[in-house]
């Protein structure tokens, strides 16, 4: 029972939707933003692999894009360091190095350097991340790549109870909520830092904290400390996922979140909105134009009715007609076999938010 | 959330629920919702006993499953098997009470200044925090005499609807009751209060899963002639808005009779702002707010959320000239009804409060306003400032007007 109070209605809380809706949101546009649960930002690092940005660097407008996308990070307080030409390596939860183009900054400096000696930080009882194993894996990667940097695993641990098992999740809430917690840690780290140019810690430094706060941290640690990736939820992708998400509510996105669409509403060539499915009724959240920024979900959502997009990413029917002139798609086309990617992603959600933003709205504040 | 057995194949333990629940973060030692939903209830459901006393500690705050991509019911399968759950004879007898609001507010209103001056007095705190485990840290409502009645048909009225008022309207806040049923008026609704029953919440919470499907049959049975003459239901209070819009958390799903009905129900229910915001939307909202110079803190309650309606209050407030509202979106406070005055749980229910307590004191509003009777207990034993129903500051701004119409 909600309705006419937004412009622009994005469907999906990926990087595409995220970018869709924050391109609308800075053009003056009302959007309302709805997912059932959170894009697959959540589950990796929150990197942009650089195969992705080199395969995708001729298209048009993805610089804009990235820039763009860089800057409403920047802003979400959650900053990413990296552009569409270059390229660095950087460890992965299995201790491998991936060729990365753009990372958030507490991940991006953790590419092999010569001559520096690089401890690699456990914590006692720590599920799913081993610092010996990793150091193990960083030292053969780099012998390989021809760098001398060194890795050393250390393990730390506190007096507190911290669960059993211990996870990231658990050490990242502690350190955004406890004070006394970050001490503890400031000072453990700073107790096994000695001899060393860098600190790497598994992905704990919080769920929602800014780049100021970690900035901040690192200061008093005395010496820079970088993320490495962990398992799902990967506390560095979920970073990013929250606070992007608390962006864009912050310029005035409106969020529904937990339940899925059940239909597009289309009506002779015009998309009215989506229905969601709410418990007791749906709730229908009407909107001038409509973004699809749900991945391979999209084709579903329209009755696996498109194949291909126009230049204006709207969806063609089988006879090759628009099937709505106000209804844009960002994200995986249904009938690729190739994973778009990230970069892809970006793009789409940039050029569909700006699209629709384009398409008109009254109810800008 | 997909409210089927098969949903637990949808788990793919990507630990999301994990990074929402309020429970886990306060407290370390608790297993979480992934463990104690799907992971668990696979071997639940093979016959292997997995018995543990953390189902206690679930709140029931759907966090869980409003976070899930791939729309597991996670809350439910605990709440499952909350309730075959053992538990030691005094908190079984203390849950008893608990799950049993209605009861309990009809025992205690046959002479409300009796029942007042017992709950206050420290002595008997002292004795229920022994003999039952209650904690003494709390305060419990003030009951009074349930005097709500259906007003008299107005004239102008364009619509009818049933208003569910719930225990606390009930029995402790009949006033409130008032408020919404004057609002409703002023917008062109002519209202009926609902000859009902307790929702079912404090029940399900409290795993007595028998109490609360006798509740919704009781609820069903009350309600269905008016729905089925296509009347709208309205609530008030967010728990039993969730109860009834889920189809009182589909217990009655298997119920020949009354599966039916339960699901009529489902789909005529409104929380009160959803309707008036509905009527912003046509139109026909009565907007003859008086300006008012007041500054709010808004808390989304956890059982507002569950019901994916956006935030109807916090725009509704907004309409009023002069009042800023800030959405606090700190999480749960950690009272979820009657979890917050057992007394093991006190500390945990606390521990969760804390990070909406902050958020309050940070944004140093005049009051807050919050449409849960627990919510607003918690905000105002972890907090100094005060905090209010949404509808009663609605009113407020209408009251002003020098009477008009």
């Amino acid at each position: 029972m909600e309705s006419d109070r937004c412009d622009v209605v994005v469907v999906g809380e990926g990087i595409a939707g995220f970018t869709a809706a924050a391109a609308a949101a800075h053009r003056k546009m009302k959007v309302a933003l709805v997912a059932t649960g959170p894009g697959s930002i959540v589950n990796g690092p929150g990197w942009l692999k650089a195969q992705d940005i080199l395969h995708a660097s001729s298209a048009p407008e993805l610089s804009e894009a990235i820039a763009f996308f860089c800057e409403m990070a920047r802003r979400a307080g959650c900053p990413f360091a990296g552009d569409v030409s270059t390229a660095k390596y950087l460890p992965s939860l299995l201790g491998d190095f991936e060729r990365v183009a753009l990372a958030p900054l507490l991940l991006w400096n953790a590419e092999p350097r010569d001559g520096v000696a690089t401890v690699i930080i456990g914590v006692q009882g720590l599920s799913s991340f081993d610092e010996n194993f990793m150091a193990e894996r960083l030292n053969e990667q780099s012998r390989s790549m021809n760098s001398n940097g060194t890795y050393a695993g250390r393990q730390i641990s506190f007096a507190r109870d911290m669960g059993t098992p211990v996870t990231p999740l658990r050490i990242a809430q502690l350190f955004d909520r406890d004070a006394d917690f970050r001490k503890e840690l400031i000072c453990a780290l700073r107790a096994v830092a000695s001899g060393f140019q860098r600190i790497f810690v598994p992905g704990i430094l919080g769920v929602d904290s800014s780049a100021e706060q970690i900035a901040e941290f690192s200061h008093e640690v005395g010496c820079p400390v970088c993320e490495i990736p962990t398992l799902p939820p990967s506390i560095s992708g979920l970073r990013v996922f929250h606070r992007m998400e608390s962006y864009l509510r912050n310029i005035g996105v409106e969020l529904f979140r937990g339940f899925p669409v059940e239909k597009v509403e289309l009506h002779d060539g015009v998309c009215t909105g989506v229905r969601v499915a709410a418990p007791g009724h749906a709730m229908n959240l009407r909107g001038q134009c409509v973004v699809l920024a749900t991945g391979r979900h999209s084709a579903s959502l329209l009755g696996g009715a498109y194949a291909v997009l126009d230049q204006e990413m709207r969806p063609l029917d089988s006879t090759g007609a628009v099937m709505a002139r106000n209804l844009f798609i960002a994200g995986s086309l249904p009938h690729s076999t190739s994973n778009n990617g990230d970069a892809m992603r970006i793009l789409a959600g940039y050029r569909a938010g700006n699209l629709a933003a384009s398409t008109g709205g009254n109810h800008a504040a | 959330m997909r409210p089927d057995d098969l949903a637990i194949d949808n788990c793919l333990k990507c630990s999301l629920c994990n990074t929402v629940c309020p429970v886990l973060a306060a407290d370390p030692r608790y297993p979480g919702p992934k463990r104690l939903g799907p992971e668990l209830e696979r071997l639940r459901r093979e016959g292997i006993s997995t018995d543990t006393e953390w189902v206690e500690y679930c709140l029931g705050c759907h966090r869980c499953d409003l976070s899930c991509p791939n729309q597991v019911n996670v809350s439910e399968m605990i709440a499952r098997a909350k309730a075959t759950h053992r538990k030691p004879l005094i908190r079984g007898l203390r849950d008893w009470w608990f799950a049993r609001p209605g009861l309990l507010g009809k025992l205690t209103t046959i002479l409300p200044a009796l029942s007042n001056f017992a709950l206050a007095m420290k002595s008997a705190r002292y004795l229920m925090s022994k003999i039952m485990q209650i904690t003494p840290q709390r305060t419990f409502p003030k009951y009074t005499r349930p005097d709500l009645r259906s007003p008299a048909m107005t004239g102008k009225a364009r619509q009818r609807v049933v208003f569910f008022p719930g225990c606390f309207i009930r029995y402790n806040r009949p006033e409130l009751g008032r408020v919404v049923i004057d609002l409703l008026e002023r917008n062109g609704f002519s209202v009926e209060v609902a000859s009902s029953e307790c929702c079912g919440v404090p029940a399900s919470a409290n795993g007595d899963a028998a109490v609360a499907r006798s509740l919704a049959r009781a609820n069903v049975r009350a309600m269905a002639a008016q729905v089925d003459s296509g009347l709208r239901i309205v609530t008030a209070c967010s728990s039993c808005g969730h109860m009834l819009k889920t189809a009182f958390g589909g217990i009655l799903d298997g119920d020949k009779k009354f599966a039916g009905a339960a699901r009529e129900i489902a789909s005529s229910t409104f929380d009160l702002a959803e309707l008036l915001m509905a009527q912003a939307d046509a139109g026909e909202l009565n907007t003859n707010f008086q300006p008012a110079d007041l500054r709010l803190a808004y808390h989304a309650p956890c059982h507002q959320k569950s019901q994916g309606i956006g935030r109807p209050w916090y725009h509704l407030l907004r309409m009023i000239p002069g009042v800023t509202v800030e959405d606090m979106d700190a999480g749960c406070c950690g009272m979820s009804g009657t979890y917050g005055f057992k007394q093991e749980k006190y500390a945990v229910s606390m521990e969760i409060g804390e990070q909406l307590f902050a958020s309050i004191r940070a944004a140093q509003p005049q009051m807050v306003a919050t449409e849960c009777a627990t919510c607003q207990m918690q905000i105002e034993h972890g907090t100094d400032f005060k905090a209010i129903h949404p509808a009663e500051i609605l009113l407020h701004a209408y009251d002003r007007q020098s009477d008009a119409e």
